[in-house]
């Protein structure tokens, strides 16, 4: 964020304040003895565009973040879930998005899906997070900010997008190659893909480069 | 020379020491880090958040401390406070603030608590030489850094007044950081100095708890409350600047005028600066508690005569407490006054942009400024300039060159014209003509290098 862009946002009423449902998973409440807990490893905080929410990632993907060790945590935005619909559009989105992550204890990876790419690349470029993945994202805005703080960028898009004008414009944007997976953008939550996906993600957030 | 122990100095190689774990220190951690350098912060006391912990020795909090700038002007740009909180959070909010700041980025591990820096000193050319005072019965720990950034704050050092005839008073005389417990004033006849903020406030402490409160300042303020236009007042006043220059004076009259014709009817001095050019008083009830007659408004102090105090306009009183919320001295201890521009006749640094030392190009000073806003952002703004600006010392001397000859050329824009009443307000700058230095400042350190 640029010195400007924060002037004006400080001279923009801030989006009303909703109570947020955010939902958390860290690896101690699994039982499992065999979940490694690294408490290092940086918390990750996902988003979706999906009406579902925290929902949706409730599932499959909080759980196995959280066996790998880390703090799992997800948000629904207004209007999504269990949290109550607000006036703002995007701008409140990226403002919801932005306090779940100050929320969380530590300084966190910012996860997006869908639409909830668009806003996590948005609230990337407000909140230092310690990496930004794009999962299938949707409705990029056209110039993507510049992250603070300059976290590694992961995109993830399916095998059919991988070659489009979008995902060029990302790689571009953030110079980094994408990986992809078969299958459609909601196949990321559940189907045979999901958890091999995830991994992938996992494996990629571990990598200590 | 002080004696230091015959060790030789441990070297940090291109580490970055920082000085001071308040708010500035904390922000001047995190974006070091997040701009690579390994850093060590020194604390004199066992815990953070400077000004803002009650636990900090000499912190000049006073009762029911709350920000007067609200929550949107005042939080870290990168790091927004809670949106649940109210406008105004508490001194106690501001520390959880900073210690959620502290977790969330990890800076605990990069501080180093019970650590006072005595002393630093140049060496090997641009770099520095840090001595740390010896705990009781152990030497003097000497360490070599790449650069210093201060942090130390300026709210440590009292500035007390002193009157004809005071010194045979046998009343309680304070100073506002003293204070501390509010009980001190009830039932009693107090009497508050001073018309800053800590004034301000303090009075109306008095006008609800003692039994009688006078209050003296030395000349006109701007009254304000928080609240302007059904807005808080710094954003309300800060939101203007969206509009053309003379639409904006229009209607900045026009929210003041109101607070300004009260005030005058009450009978105080009009104001002899613009609200922009010292920080304006920040408190809604003030006003009303003289309109009541639980705040008894006068001019300055004459003289003290036994147990009385007689004002310039020949009125007096009794008081059986003195408080004098009379302000702080900005003392830089342990840095070399020619490092900072101090010159003889004035106590006050005169840095380079406001936080950059005249002298060498590996010091600087965050958050020696008064802005007006919130200072958080300012002195975010202000170590994200000098982490760049380190950066590009190391990798591109060329660049860095340039960089420095705009920085000189841009520093001329801060003297401020003292209304030569009071040097408190050498530290004051006007926020709109700050920022845009700042961003002219950034600009010139992010620019692509020439190929
Ligand atoms: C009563 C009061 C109310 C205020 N309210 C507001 C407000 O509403 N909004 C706002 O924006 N600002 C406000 N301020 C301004 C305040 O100065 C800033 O908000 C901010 O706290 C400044 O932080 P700092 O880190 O620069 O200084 P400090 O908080 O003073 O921290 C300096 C630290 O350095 C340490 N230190 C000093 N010397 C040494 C040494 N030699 N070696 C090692 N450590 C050392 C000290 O122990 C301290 O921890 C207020 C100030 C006061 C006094
Ligand atoms: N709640 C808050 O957030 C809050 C509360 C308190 C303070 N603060 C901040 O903390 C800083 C310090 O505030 P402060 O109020 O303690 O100090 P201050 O702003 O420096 O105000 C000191 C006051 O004492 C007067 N004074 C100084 N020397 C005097 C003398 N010899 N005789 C008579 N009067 C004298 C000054 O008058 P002149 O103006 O003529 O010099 C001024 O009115 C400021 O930045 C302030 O905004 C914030």
């Amino acid at each position: 964020m640029s010195l400007q862009a924060w002037v004006r946002r400080t001279r923009t009423p801030e989006p009303a304040a909703v109570e947020r449902e955010i939902a958390v998973i860290e690896p101690a409440d699994l039982f499992d003895f065999e979940a490694q807990d690294d408490p290092d490893a940086s918390p990750v905080l996902c988003c979706t565009g999906d009406g579902a929410g925290a929902a949706a990632f409730g599932v499959l993907w909080l759980k196995r973040i959280a066996g790998s060790g880390r703090y799992a945590a997800a948000v629904s935005v207004r209007g999504q879930g269990n949290t109550p619909a607000a006036p703002g559009g995007v701008e409140a989105y990226v403002h919801d998005v932005v306090q779940a992550a100050i929320a969380i204890p530590r300084r966190a990876v910012l996860v997006g899906h869908g639409r909830g790419a668009a806003w996590t690349a948005l609230a990337a470029a407000r909140y230092p997070a310690d990496a930004l993945v794009l999962v299938a994202p949707q409705k990029l805005p056209k110039s993507l900010p510049k992250p603070v703080g300059d976290p590694r960028v992961l995109l993830v898009v399916s095998e059919s997008e991988a070659q489009s004008k979008q995902t060029q414009a990302v790689t571009d944007a953030y110079g980094v190659a994408p990986l992809t997976f078969p299958g459609a953008s909601e196949d990321v939550f559940k189907g045979p893909g999901a958890e091999g996906l995830l991994d992938a993600i996992l494996s990629w957030l571990n990598r200590k480069d | 020379m002080q004696e230091y122990s015959s060790q030789a100095a441990y070297d940090r190689g291109e580490a970055v020491c920082v000085i001071g774990a308040g708010a500035s220190g904390l922000i001047a951690v995190k974006n070091l880090r997040e701009n690579g350098f390994e850093v060590d912060c020194y604390e004199r006391d066992t815990v953070l958040g400077g000004l803002w912990n009650p636990q900090n020795q000499h912190s000049p909090l006073y009762p029911n401390t709350h920000l007067v700038t609200s929550r949107s002007q005042t939080e870290i740009p990168d790091y927004p406070m809670p949106d649940h909180w109210p406008d105004y959070p508490s001194a106690a909010r501001m520390l959880e603030y900073l210690k959620g700041y502290a977790a969330h980025f990890g800076l605990a591990e990069h501080i180093w608590y019970g650590s006072e820096i005595s002393h630093i000193e140049p060496v090997e050319g641009s770099r520095f030489e840090v001595v740390v005072k010896p705990a009781a019965g152990s030497a003097a720990r000497r360490l070599r850094y790449g650069a210093v950034i201060v942090a130390t704050g300026h709210h440590w050092v009292p500035n007390l007044p002193s009157y004809p005839g005071q010194d045979l008073f046998r009343g309680t005389v304070l100073h506002s950081s003293q204070l501390k417990d509010g009980s001190r004033l009830r039932g009693k006849s107090v009497l508050v100095v001073g018309g800053g903020n800590s004034g301000i406030d303090i009075a109306c402490e008095a006008a609800v708890n003692a039994d009688r409160c006078v209050h003296s300042v030395r000349r006109g303020y701007w009254y304000l409350p928080k609240y302007l236009g059904g807005e808080p007042a710094d954003y309300a006043l800060a939101r203007l600047h969206n509009r053309p220059r003379w639409i904006r004076s229009l209607l900045t009259n026009r929210i003041l005028k109101g607070h300004r014709h009260l005030s005058a009817r009450m009978g105080m001095e009009a104001p002899d600066h613009s609200h922009t050019d010292e920080e304006p008083i920040r408190n809604g009830r003030y006003l009303e508690h003289v309109g009541d007659g639980s705040i008894e408004h006068r001019p300055e102090i004459a003289h003290f005569e036994g147990g009385e105090v007689a004002f310039a306009d020949g009125e007096t009183v009794r008081p059986d407490v003195v408080v004098f919320a009379t302000g702080y001295k900005p003392k830089i201890g342990c840095v070399p006054a020619g490092l900072l521009g101090v010159d003889g006749e004035s106590e006050y640094p005169k840095l380079l942009a406001r936080m950059f030392s005249p002298r060498v190009e590996t010091l600087a000073v965050a958050g020696l400024i008064e802005p007006g806003v919130g200072v958080l952002p300012i002195v975010h703004w202000q170590t994200h300039a000098i982490s760049h600006w380190l950066n590009i010392r190391k990798g591109d001397p060329e660049r860095a060159a340039n960089f420095r000859q705009q920085v000189v050329s841009e520093s001329a824009q801060y003297e401020v014209d003292s209304t030569g009443i009071s040097p408190r307000h050498r530290l004051a700058v006007d926020a709109e003509e700050y920022l845009a230095g700042l961003v002219r400042i950034i600009d010139t350190l992010e620019q692509e290098p020439a190929k």
